[in-house]
């Protein structure tokens, strides 16, 4: 039932196979980007975290008076922007890791789409507040 | 997708055990994977129990010991019993090392011995390195230089250029930190392993190679190089103290610098 058979599917080369496709030209920009947006979120996440808890409880007029000022809407563009880039990355590190066969360039879009997408809607609800400040004055 | 089970064919059973000969009186059991392609049968641990007393400190006398006087059948590798030429690398108590470099007297309770994890088994503790020997063949682990060397003498080094060698130098392949790392385990066809990459530091921290910028060309890539993930498993079971981890860092160092 487990009768050793010799793996005669595979020819090639170790050599061949070990170089493969060669390299990827990629790879730094990925490995830089997720350590520095990792330590540029620790401010903005700080501040984010400060700000809902004093807005707690803060009516519909108060957030969209807070939000709208450009200092506070840059930085919650920055934020969003940010966290959504670092997810992108990290969650593209754990399909590398844990994800093999046909389901890896699939998943491989599906991050990079889910990311950019969630990250866009994030950006027009502040966009959304912008407007939303500047009509009420 | 992922796979949650082993295959079938990996499940080990109970082997034979080999009591101690009568009047021993510094009894050891070692535990040891057997498996071999001759037959169809799953892989066994079998258990020799042995009298430490009358063989030398390392857990390679033992095996020797064993395939000796007790068990011909036994198979490894091995050969300088000495730490310098890698072969007797397997894991042993949980973690890969040398078996000519680990005490008995290191480990306590029964001595489990496997293969190197997560490489193909030829037979017992000899595993196949084909695929990470060719890794390292495909660094080119050589010096390349266009200056022509002085006609009547080697290259020179400075000393400070030298001692940039240390700690790189004394890998001896053995292949203990490559099959510990899971990032290997994961992606060992596209990952070189912190063996090869360590290798690969070394002929870029030559001072005399003049081939820096390709050498680092041909690790620019997701898998090649960037698949480390930092795990250290490589620096905390390497058998010769050495430290691949720092060697990727300075890698990536540089990939960095070269664009920064």
């Amino acid at each position: 039932m487990n009768a050793y058979e010799p793996h005669v599917d595979v020819m090639r080369s170790h050599l061949g196979r070990v170089r493969g496709l060669g390299v990827g030209h990629s790879g730094a920009e990925h490995w830089w980007g997720e350590r520095a947006s990792s330590v540029v979120l620790l401010p903005l996440s700080t501040w984010f975290v400060v700000q809902m808890f004093r807005l707690g409880g803060a009516s519909r007029a108060d957030v969209i008076k807070w939000g709208g000022k450009p200092i506070n809407a840059t930085l919650l563009i920055a934020l969003i922007i940010t966290t959504f880039y670092h997810a992108r990355l990290g969650l593209q590190v754990i399909v590398d890791d844990y994800v093999h066969g046909h389901a890896y360039l699939p998943m491989r879009l599906l991050i990079k789409l889910g990311t950019f997408l969630l990250g866009l809607l994030g950006v027009i609800s502040v966009v959304k507040l912008v407007i939303a400040h500047d009509s009420t004055k | 997708m992922v796979e949650l089970r082993l295959p079938h064919n990996s499940t080990i059973g109970v082997g034979k055990t080999v009591l101690a000969p009568e009047g021993a009186k510094n009894v050891r059991t070692f535990r040891i994977y057997r498996w071999s392609p001759d037959d169809d049968r799953n892989p066994v641990m079998d258990s020799y129990e042995v009298d430490v007393d009358v063989i030398g400190p390392m857990v390679l006398d033992a095996i020797i010991h064993i395939k000796n006087e007790i068990d011909s059948t036994l198979t490894f590798r091995r050969s300088c019993r000495e730490g310098i030429c890698g072969s007797c690398a397997m894991n042993i108590d949980g973690e890969n090392t040398l078996a000519c470099l680990k005490p008995i007297k290191s480990i306590e309770g029964d001595i489990k011995i496997y293969p190197l994890p997560h490489m193909p088994v030829v037979k017992d503790l000899v595993t196949n390195l084909d695929g990470a020997y060719a890794q390292l063949r495909s660094i080119q682990p050589w010096m390349k230089a266009d200056t022509a060397p002085p006609p009547d003498k080697e290259r020179l080094q400075s000393q400070k250029e030298r001692s940039k060698l240390d700690g790189l130098w004394e890998c001896i392949l053995c292949f203990c930190c490559t099959t510990s790392c899971p990032s290997y385990w994961w992606n060992g066809d596209r990952y070189l392993g912190p063996s090869v990459l360590l290798a690969a530091y070394r002929w870029i921290a030559d001072s005399r190679d003049e081939h820096t910028g390709e050498r680092l060309d041909g690790l620019e890539d997701t898998f090649k190089l960037y698949a480390c993930r930092t795990i250290m498993n490589c620096t905390q079971t390497c058998p010769k103290g050495l430290n691949p981890a720092k060697a990727i860092g300075h890698i990536k160092e540089l990939q960095l610098a070269r664009k920064l």
